[in-house]
């Protein structure tokens, strides 16, 4: 993974710094609340329903050992003893107090680590595919893309200021599409033209939210070089042109949608011909220096191990179930990458422990070259483990509570915070994410229903990505009290698209049970065991799933509630 | 007033001229770009130094005679607002506007960096804000990782 | 016992730690909802928010007033948002603290 220079440490420890100028600014009472807002959101910091809530940024997922044990410090000592996994790759903290957060950042550096523009109108973290540098499908590696775009973005003066947030992902793998490229303010995927040269499709305004749009392409081939400069002018014409009177209607994709892509891309392009020079080039020597650092470990030549089929079918069910639900193929014969879920029934969805977060360092130096990554679903992945070595590291993992064998399953729920804790929500998430964990924990069901996903947001933000889920739940406040609404056919992927409602809201006593009707018609519905949830949805449509939960297909009775 | 300009304390020698109103004679005056378009040949001949105020919504092809002022204000109506910011930068890249570019309006000590890599040498703070601790701003962030318009080059081409 | 009323409380989060406070009738805050002050209505808690607002910057963060239904001692906001303001996320916490 990347490691910082003199430069790169000096960045970091300059802004800590800068943030511990700007913190005792706000305490003495010199900027205000108003003014110091901006200023401690580029750094990460919210202020939520009870309390302070501070973002670390963990560029496209990936982290040493040593930074999880940090992150394990950092919870003990100024938190409550645990961090929350989000949807984009970071981890949050949902108590830390003002007085303590220049400490925290400042521990956050030592291990190359910050919390820079988690939050805020700016550019985000930049996600990828937590399988990256090991899929069997992928075509390039997109990390060092990732690291290099991280860079450029870091401090960029002159888009801290946005209409609203801007979020990238970068994925290298053509066929799947595990980073969700076509939902981001900018999507790129890794592709080859006609000659074999490789360069970047450049997809442009997609996006969740008020107004859930699929991203279109701006440019289907941009050479490598261009990489930095063509994104500026993307940027720049959104920094112009992105509308600043409505928070709702600030998002790119409002403004792509707006003028249409072909005058979108116009104007884009005519800013990157006028703008464009060649220092702002990507130079060749930079992308071999930074992907030097993404090199493979050193992997030992091992025999290509087939015995991931012996030990789905072993005696041993739990290491089964966990290796068929768990483990992932990789690209080097003999190793496997592994799915740590963190869903546990009675644990909200991406929450884990501090004396986790301890013992995963220490898995992962023992089995995974001290690598871990963090999954858009709110999981860990150990990238690199000797087929060989799983049923002792599923033991570990067992023991530690780690070892849920339901990666992509029913109870591998992904959610916001909610009510909960976040003030933006309008309904709680966790609870519903708690209460299906609890009906469905039955392995056989969970691999019966097989691969589906849950996505549950506690408001129209959509941080849970309910829009992309094969089932998604929205929760509403309907005359004071929690709703939720129901969606089908989501998909974040390649073949993107957005879930749609099948009828109308339901209260917080009937959702659970619908989701389980659901669920039932899709057991009768499906043409074998092997039409997964969606290709059946995709199948049979949504009138089945409507008469399922509503007793009838008939739009005025089943009529949705909008928010 | 004071304001800083190239990163020093000075007092303001240009002067801000009300909607409509006649500039005072050898004045440098700053008249808002309405005005300007309305009277340019007239400001120009007039005066030995004239700058216009824009709002945030203007890009250069808005302003005419642009390489004949000498200063060009940009508008900050709430600081939040970081369109200043692009047009600062086109100002001096693409029409190699070498005047004075200035930050008015709501404009925070935590932004003077920032606002100066993108193309600003002098900013006016609002009443109130002190300009000596402001003056600490520039150097705050030692190391930077992109091209702008202080340092065309990114750090990959320093390192 | 006289039938619960509804009255206005003004509220914010402690700028030190982020913690919810409640204003006290002695203009001092508290970390508990049963020590808020009660004012009969919206534009006298408004007005104490504003107030709150331009000079305690320092000890309170964007102070604002909140509708609330008084039953003898109990005072019980009338939104979800706000009582799990005052009683904690509804979901078993790991570390209390």
């Amino acid at each position: 993974m990347y490691q910082y220079d003199d430069h790169d440490r000096r960045i970091i420890t300059d802004r800590a710094h800068q943030f511990r100028g700007q913190v005792s600014r706000r305490l003495s009472g010199e900027i205000t609340e108003e003014e110091f807002k901006p200023l401690r959101l580029q750094n990460g910091l919210y202020m939520q329903l009870h309390a302070y809530m501070l973002r670390v940024a963990i560029p496209y997922g990936l982290l040493g050992s040593a930074q999880v044990r940090k992150l394990a410090h950092i919870a003990r000592t100024y938190d409550r003893g645990y961090g929350h996994l989000t949807t984009r790759q970071n981890l949050q903290y949902n108590w830390p107090k003002l007085t303590d957060v220049p400490a925290i950042l400042d521990e956050l550096a030592s291990v190359e680590m910050h919390a820079v523009q988690t939050s805020g109108s700016c550019i985000r973290n930049i996600t990828a595919d937590h399988f990256a540098g090991i899929a069997r499908d992928e075509l390039e590696d997109p990390r060092p893309y990732c690291e290099i775009l991280r860079q450029w973005s870091t401090f960029h003066p002159e888009f801290a200021h946005l209409p609203r947030k801007f979020k990238i992902a970068v994925t290298g793998a053509p066929g799947t599409d595990r980073a969700a490229v076509r939902f981001h303010d900018i999507g790129l995927r890794i592709v080859e033209n006609a000659a074999g040269e490789r360069g970047f499709e450049v997809i442009v305004g997609g996006g969740l939210g008020r107004t859930p749009m699929i991203g279109e392409v701006i440019r289907e081939f941009l050479p490598k070089r261009h990489l930095l400069s063509f994104i500026e002018s993307i940027l720049r014409v959104y920094n112009l042109h992105g509308r600043r009177d409505n928070k709702y209607k600030a998002r790119i994709k409002i403004l792509v949608s707006a003028l249409g892509i072909d005058e979108f891309r116009r104007r884009v392009e005519e800013d990157w011909e006028a703008s464009r020079t060649p220092e702002l080039e990507l130079a060749d020597e930079e992308v071999a220096r930074v992907s030097a650092f993404f090199a493979p470990p050193p992997y030992e030549t091992l025999p290509a191990n087939d015995r991931v089929d012996g030990l789905v079918l072993g005696r041993d069910r739990e290491l089964g179930n966990w290796v068929r639900n768990n483990v992932v193929a990789h690209k080097v014969p003999g190793y496997s990458a592994v799915v740590i879920s963190v869903k546990k029934p009675g644990i909200p969805p991406g929450d884990v422990s501090d004396t986790q977060l301890d013992a995963i360092a220490d898995v992962s130096d023992r089995y995974s070259f001290g690598h871990v990554v963090v999954t858009h679903t709110q999981n860990l992945v150990l990238p690199d483990v000797k087929t060989s070595e799983l049923p002792r590291l599923h033991a570990e993992l067992r023991a530690l509570d780690l070892g849920e064998a339901n990666a992509n399953k029913l109870t591998d729920v992904i959610t916001c915070p909610g009510l909960d804790y976040c003030d933006l929500a309008n309904a709680r998430s966790i609870p519903l994410s708690l209460e299906i964990a609890q009906r469905f924990d039955r392995i056989d069901y969970l691999n019966d229903v097989g691969d589906v996903s849950i996505k549950i947001s506690g408001c129209i933000n959509a941080c849970g990505h309910h829009h992309v889920g094969n089932i998604g739940i929205l929760g509403i406040d309907k005359r004071g009290e929690e709703f939720y609404q129901l969606m089908l056919g989501g998909s974040p992927g390649n073949d993107a698209s957005i879930g749609k409602i099948l009828g109308r809201a339901l209260a917080q006593d009937e959702i659970v049970d619908a989701v389980e009707k659901v669920l039932g018609r899709y057991l009768e519905a499906r043409e074998s065991p092997d039409e997964r949830f969606l290709e059946t949805v995709r199948r049979v449509g949504f009138d089945p799933f409507k008469e399922a939960v509503y007793g009838t297909t008939d739009s005025l009775e089943a009529a949705g509630d909008s928010p | 007033m004071r304001i800083i300009r190239d990163r020093a304390i000075v007092e303001d020698d240009f002067v801000r001229v009300p909607d409509g109103a006649e500039p005072p004679a050898g004045a440098k005056p700053i008249v808002r770009l309405a005005d300007f378009i309305v009277a340019r040949e007239e400001l120009l001949a007039r005066h030995a130094a004239v700058g216009v105020q824009v709002s945030p919504d203007k890009l250069p092809a808005d302003i005419p005679d642009l390489q004949r002022l000498a200063l060009i204000a940009i508008e900050f109506p709430r600081f939040t607002d970081g369109r200043g910011y692009s047009v600062a930068r086109m100002l001096r890249q693409r029409h190699a506007y070498r005047g004075e570019l200035r930050a008015v309006g709501w404009v925070l000590h935590d932004q003077l960096q920032y606002l100066e890599r993108c193309g600003f040498n002098a900013f006016e703070l609002q009443p109130g804000k002190p300009l000596d601790s402001a003056l600490g701003a520039f150097g705050e962030l030692s190391v930077t990782y992109q091209a702008a318009v202080d340092e065309p080059r990114p750090l990959y081409r320093r390192r | 016992m006289t039938a619960s009323s509804t009255h206005w409380i003004v509220t914010g989060n402690f700028t030190e730690d982020g913690a919810v406070a409640w204003r006290r009738p002695d203009g001092t805050w508290s970390r508990r909802i049963a020590d808020a002050g009660l004012v009969v209505d919206e534009e006298t808690a408004k007005a104490l928010s504003t107030t709150a607002r331009a000079t305690e910057q320092r000890e309170i963060c964007e102070p604002y007033g909140i509708e609330v239904q008084v039953d003898g001692d109990t005072i019980d906001p009338l939104t979800a948002r706000q009582r799990i303001r005052a009683n904690g996320p509804t979901i078993q916490l790991r570390r209390p603290d």
